[in-house]
């Protein structure tokens, strides 16, 4: 009778340990770690097998399945201790994962890049409630100092966008892409693939009836967008901020970043499914900017934080600027140098040279000239369409 | 579930992995014990020269297996990382069978037998007995096609071969991937592996392995360059120097005769930096009087 009891208990107390297991690894979804439901499992078979009496050695276990990138692994022990410990039991437990390098900057590839970053959600103030709020605070004050700072509330035009999406769809038609070193296997090519040919022949009885061939393979290029939206620029940066997004929805392997004074990798905000929130995504980003454009700067944090992770053999660069630097700029040339030196072709398009008679003069075109596969001029969508080609021919 | 303390077996693989000379974190050791009870494959994730290959080494010296060791560059197709058909022997065997009087359908099965089959690492690894450590080293250079390839495999431990069927593990091998994260790993790689991030050793753990690797280096010798090498790190180089480099540079100021860092040993110093650094502009950034103030400070 007791132990019938006893047994009971115990099977409770297994379920709510299991539940509790199981709710760890929701938090962490909640918290945008990339967790799947096979984690859950997972977990419990973790738990099972390390035991939870020692904390350290489950906080290395869990840490070890649940975490699966840099950013993750920093979060981890904060969010851990925030589960586990009792709120007056937590201590700080620092991970270790500090080392300057591509790792520790590339915030930008997983999860918004905003304030509330490596708080845990329900600390930062989770749910639509306070980003509504904040939203509407931020339209008041986008309305009455719309020039202080980038403006992206035409961000979302339906017409333009449908009209830019078709444009970018013949444009990703005819990207044919780079020819690279590698071959591979066609219907159709220049030289014999000995290899596949005799093993075509192998059902021939040895006959090379059916030859193969190989050609070199093409691959479109990354393409990666730099966008000053200065207040210089503000009458073409709503167009080309349009353009990355449609862009980034169109072709697999686009990058974008916004810069001013500063550069900012705004992909998760352009790739977000409501165009509302992008736009407030973007506001929140560019909060606070003021003062000249710094191209030489923004381009050397550039280069980084993100060039060595970013920039391949096969990646195309399109800066898109006045070139009116405030800055310094012999900065401008080194850093341009340093990305021509990454990446495969580096364009610059520039709204004012579209204009009769421009001559690209300024101290910051000038240092950036030399460095460049192409400079055109492009400020709206005809203007765009018209040196397609050109764009085309350096990117392959 | 149970309530058994794992912790003394944590620490076991600790020392065991100390007494094959590889010094690591508790924690480290921790997720390794986990991923070989689970068989799980371990993804190793840093900063180059951090010691994220030796794991591998270590590992397979710990259980006296073979290391099998799959180096990963861009273009890596199925031929050079599964399996390939060996196509010459193949012709040949067909053009004996021509005098032979089996049916057709035993010849065919002869020559796509596995003695026609070249078996190339991931292949190799699946049917060694007993279960070796299969690395794969430097993922992030592939590409993604060939990330496609390694899910079945880090999922099931199996191949399909279409003339063969399907090849099963007969053990399953320990897997130990790198990647120095130069490119974006597919999550669907990410969720099959549990996961290290792998950093600069701290300043004791880097001293216990100078003092275990180079174990003819005076112990305040030893103490001073990790002192400076840790310096280095802090400045604004292109490049860090890693663990690879550190007992590099131990053993090039070995072997110029240096028996402490100071004011003496400035010249020897500069000439050994080689070692240490590895661009133009960090070798500029470190001039003569910065170098001077590193020896002073350590």
């Amino acid at each position: 009778m007791l132990s019938a009891v006893d047994s009971t208990l115990q099977h409770d107390l297994a379920d709510r340990l299991a539940a509790r297991y199981a709710g760890f690894a929701g938090w962490l979804r909640a918290n945008a770690f990339c967790v799947t439901s096979a984690d859950v499992a997972a977990t419990l078979e973790v738990v099972r097998r390390m035991g939870q009496t020692d904390r350290d050695v489950l906080r290395w276990s869990l840490r070890a399945l649940l975490c699966s990138r840099a950013q993750e692994w920093r979060r981890f022990d904060e969010l851990f201790d925030a589960y586990f410990a009792a709120p007056n039991r937590r201590k700080l437990v620092e991970t270790r994962a500090g080392g300057a390098g591509p790792l520790s900057h590339d915030d930008g590839a997983c999860g918004p890049s905003d304030a509330s970053e490596g708080t845990p959600v329900s600390l930062a103030g989770r749910g639509d409630g306070a980003a509504g709020e904040g939203a509407a605070a931020n339209e008041g004050a986008a309305l009455a100092e719309s020039l202080a700072h980038a403006d992206f509330r035409h961000l979302n035009d339906r017409d333009e966008l449908f009209a830019i999406d078709a444009a970018i769809r013949r444009f990703a038609q005819r990207l044919r892409g780079i020819e690279t070193r590698r071959e591979q296997r066609a219907s159709l090519g220049r030289t014999i693939d000995l290899r596949w040919t005799l093993r075509r022949s192998v059902s021939r009885g040895g006959l090379p009836v059916e030859l193969g061939w190989r050609r070199k393979r093409r691959q479109r290029p990354r393409i990666v967008l730099l966008l000053d939206v200065s207040r210089s620029m503000s009458l073409y940066s709503f167009f080309f901020l349009r353009l990355a997004r449609v862009l980034s929805g169109r072709l697999p392997d686009v990058h974008s970043f916004i810069f001013h004074t500063r550069l900012v990798c705004v992909d998760e905000a352009l790739r977000d499914p409501d165009p509302r929130r992008a736009q407030e995504r973007l506001h929140l980003i560019s909060e606070g900017w003021a003062g000249g454009t710094r191209i030489g700067e923004s381009l050397a944090s550039f280069n980084e934080h993100y060039a060595p992770r970013l920039l391949h053999a096969r990646t195309a660069v399109v800066i898109v600027s006045d070139g009116y630097d405030a800055g310094d700029v012999s900065a401008l040339g080194e850093s341009l140098a340093a990305i021509r030196r990454r990446c495969h072709s580096l364009v610059w398009l520039n709204p004012l040279a579209v204009r009769p008679g421009f001559q690209p003069v300024s101290a910051g075109m000038q240092a950036a000239l030399p460095h460049l596969d192409l400079f055109a001029g492009a400020r709206d969508l005809a203007g765009l369409e018209r040196i397609f080609p050109q764009i085309l021919e350096a990117l392959q | 579930m149970t309530t058994t303390d794992r912790m003394p077996d944590v620490l076991a693989l600790q020392a065991k992995l100390a007494g094959h000379r590889f010094i690591v974190e508790r924690s480290f050791a921790a997720a390794l014990l986990l991923a070989m009870e689970m068989h799980r494959p371990l993804l190793l994730e840093g900063e180059a020269g951090v010691g994220k290959t030796e794991v591998a080494k270590a590992l397979a010296r710990l259980l006296d297996v073979p290391l099998i060791r799959l180096q990963c560059y861009e273009g890596l197709d199925a031929h050079a990382a599964l399996y390939e058909w060996n196509y010459v022997h193949q012709l040949l065997a067909i053009k004996l069978f021509e005098q032979d009087a089996r049916p057709l359908r035993d010849k065919e099965q002869d020559i796509f037998s596995e003695r026609y089959l070249l078996k190339r690492p991931l292949l190799e690894a699946i049917t060694t007995t007993p279960a070796p450590v299969l690395l794969i080293d430097e993922i992030d250079r592939t590409d993604e096609a060939f990330e496609a390839y390694l899910l079945e495999l880090l999922s099931d431990f199996q191949l399909s071969i279409p003339e063969l069927g399907v090849i099963r593990a007969t053990e399953r091998p320990y897997v130990i991937l790198t990647s120095n994260a130069t490119r974006e790993i597919s999550d669907a790689l990410r969720r099959r592996c549990l996961y290290q991030y792998v950093d600069y050793p701290t300043f004791q753990r880097e001293l216990m392995i100078v003092r275990t690797q180079v174990p003819e280096v005076p112990e305040a010798l030893a103490r001073q360059i990790v002192e400076f090498v840790h310096a280095v790190r802090e400045m604004a180089l292109r490049r860090k120097p890693g663990l690879a480099e550190t007992l590099d540079w131990v053993a090039a100021l070995l072997r110029l005769g240096v028996s402490a860092l100071d004011e003496n040993g400035v010249d020897r110093v500069m000439d050994s930096l080689a070692a240490l650094v590895k661009t133009r502009e960090d070798q500029a950034s470190l001039t003569r009087p910065v170098v001077e103030k590193l020896v002073a400070s350590c």
